[in-house]
């Protein structure tokens, strides 16, 4: 397929979701408000923490609150973007209905993952810039321009791996028929990313950093708009990233084959 | 335009017995059955004719749907569906083919058909001037101009059938795979939908294959059928011939001027029914000339038609007499 008709695909899969968010009117407005409600709320216990302290792992409270505006802005692409169409995946196999996007002449894991997607979670980043700005407002300080463009490759490494990981997820129900589960353990372990990854210790600490890389996520990002991550950590979460996007691929690739040559 | 050799399907299917202490075993331990879906099938099917691919539940019809529109990968055998080898999946083939299933809908559930349409137009590539004039000739046949508009949930069967087979259609199509197209939808809509896949093969020389289990499907439809059953090839030819072959009677409904002799009703051929002036005789389609003037010389005939026997009755035969004989074997 060639790269304009990627585009335009997208233009057509946004479209019509636009228009299903559309067809709900007041759906759109609690959805939108619901959400905003929740990023206050996910507020509240940062707050509770630093009531009395200057610091927590060496992060100050403008520190954190930055992170935690990285986990908003994250949560809001992850819901708003990837979460909703490959969560239809699911549903496709169980139902069937995947023949229908195997039947068309273009790349199968660009058509399930632009399917579907909703627009109300423009509203949580914008609300995620909101702490951002505030954060750096706490600071006493604007990011430099240079840490900001590295924040914000950084952030699209973190999408890519979120992505990947939910296709791997996907990958599985081929295998599976109830991996939709998982989707639930998946959303509870990113919950973790709210809190920098130097609050966690030991195994957790390992965990979050090399198994389900939650520090790429968010917490070096944080850094990166803060001009405190050193080149080699960016350098080798780049590498991470691509990985996750290739592993991702192979394994698609390999489901679906498994898909075809199994079911009727 | 499609050719088949040999083809086989064939599935692994995991066998347990009943009982918590099977299912806890089945957890170390699994016994797999071999399913054959498809056995040794071959056919060719000349550009643009209409096939009527029948068989009973289970037969391997959906399967062999699947494998030539490139959805599964055969066991054993080729296939070659206008030049290409379908498990391959070329784009150039999936733009030359589309599957309708009968039972599952591509169309978005909570948008009207029409973002369905938009959505199919980008990812076929289709221009917009094509796209338009497919869209109103298709509309057109199916009178479904009114329906592309409104959310397809609020649509009723045979209105969504119509946008399905749009959907399907918009990019052309030289191949058409048809999988009970009409299921669950009423008399008139199914013959509604059997008169647009008429228009649109003659229209545009498109082939055609056709699963349906209503016989007049099929019968309206296919001048050529091909019968499965288990997975293997039971016939392959004219829909008349194989009627002939099953069921070689004819069957004659005759009304009475005044009640005929029983006896004379017999000698003409098998008395199916007689009630008052209303009579049903089997005869064999060699004798039915002969019959008819038997009939009308010596009784009060006030009426007389001579039927083929119901292709669902032609269908039932062939299976049982398939099922007979493998069981004798």
């Amino acid at each position: 397929m060639r790269p304009t008709r990627h585009v335009r695909v997208l233009q057509a899969q946004l479209r019509a979701s636009v228009a299903n968010a559309m067809q709900y009117r007041a759906d759109f407005l609690l959805q939108g408000l619901l959400g905003l409600m929740w990023v206050g709320v996910s507020l509240i216990p940062l707050n509770v923490l630093y009531r009395d302290r200057q610091s927590i792992a060496g992060w100050t409270w403008p520190q954190a609150l930055l992170v935690t505006g990285w986990f908003t802005a994250l949560r809001a692409a992850l819901e708003g973007a990837v979460s909703p169409s490959l969560t239809a995946v699911v549903e496709h196999v169980r139902r069937g209905t995947l023949d229908f996007v195997l039947l068309k002449p273009a790349d199968s894991q660009f058509l399930v993952s632009t399917a579907r997607f909703e627009p109300w979670k423009v509203l949580d980043l914008g609300a995620s810039f909101v702490i951002m700005g505030w954060a750096f407002h706490q600071m006493g300080r604007a990011p430099a321009p240079l840490d900001l463009a590295a924040a914000a490759l950084l952030g699209l490494v973190a999408l890519i791996v979120l992505y990947s990981m939910w296709i791997l997820v996907i990958s599985l129900s081929f295998f599976i028929v109830r991996a939709d589960n998982l989707s639930f353990l998946f959303s509870s372990l990113l919950d973790a990313a709210r809190w920098p990854v130097q609050v966690f210790r030991g195994a957790l600490r390992f965990l979050f950093t090399f198994i389900f890389p939650l520090a790429l996520m968010t917490t070096y990002p944080a850094m990166a708009m803060m001009g405190t991550l050193d080149a080699t950590t960016a350098g080798t979460a780049l590498l991470v990233g691509f990985s996750f996007a290739a592993v991702a691929r192979v394994v698609w690739l390999r489901a679906l084959r498994n898909y075809t040559s199994a079911s009727s | 335009m499609i050719e088949v050799r040999d083809l086989c399907k064939t599935y692994r299917v995991h066998q347990r017995p009943e009982g918590l202490a099977a299912a806890l075993r089945s957890l170390v331990h699994r016994r797999y059955d071999e399913v054959h879906a498809v056995s040794d099938l071959c056919f060719r099917i000349a550009d643009g004719e209409r096939v009527g691919f029948l068989g009973p539940n289970g037969a391997g019809k959906t399967t062999t749907l699947k494998m030539l529109s490139g959805l599964l990968h055969p066991t054993r055998g080729t296939l070659a569906v206008d030049g290409f080898t379908p498990q391959r999946r070329d784009e150039a083939f999936l733009k030359r083919v589309t599957l309708v299933m009968g039972q599952k809908q591509q169309l978005l559930w909570d948008l009207p058909p029409v973002e369905t349409f938009a959505l199919n137009r980008a990812v076929y590539g289709i221009p917009r001037a094509e796209f338009d004039r497919t869209l109103t000739e298709l509309t057109d046949l199916l009178q479904a101009g009114g329906l592309v508009g409104k959310p397809a949930r609020q649509l009723s069967l045979g209105e969504r059938m119509k946008c399905e087979l749009i959907a399907a259609l918009l990019h052309q199509p030289r191949v058409l795979f048809l999988d009970e197209p009409t299921i669950g939808l009423d008399v008139s809509m199914q013959a509604t939908v059997r008169g647009f896949i008429r228009a649109y093969n003659e229209r545009t020389g498109a082939t055609v294959l056709l699963t349906s289990h209503y016989m007049e499907d099929v019968a309206a439809l296919c001048p050529r059928v091909i019968v499965i059953d288990k997975g293997r090839l039971l016939y392959d030819g004219e829909l008349r011939a194989l009627v002939q072959r099953v069921r070689p009677f004819k069957r004659l409904s005759i009304r009475f001027a005044e009640p005929p002799a029983p006896e004379v009703l017999a000698r003409v051929g098998e008395v199916l029914s007689l009630e008052g002036l209303a009579a049903q005789v089997r005869v064999r389609g060699t004798d039915v000339k002969d019959a008819v003037r038997d009939l009308l010389g010596t009784l009060a005939v006030a009426d007389l038609t001579v039927e083929d026997p119901p292709l669902d009755e032609v269908m039932r035969d062939l299976f049982d007499g398939n099922t007979a004989a493998r069981g004798a074997a």
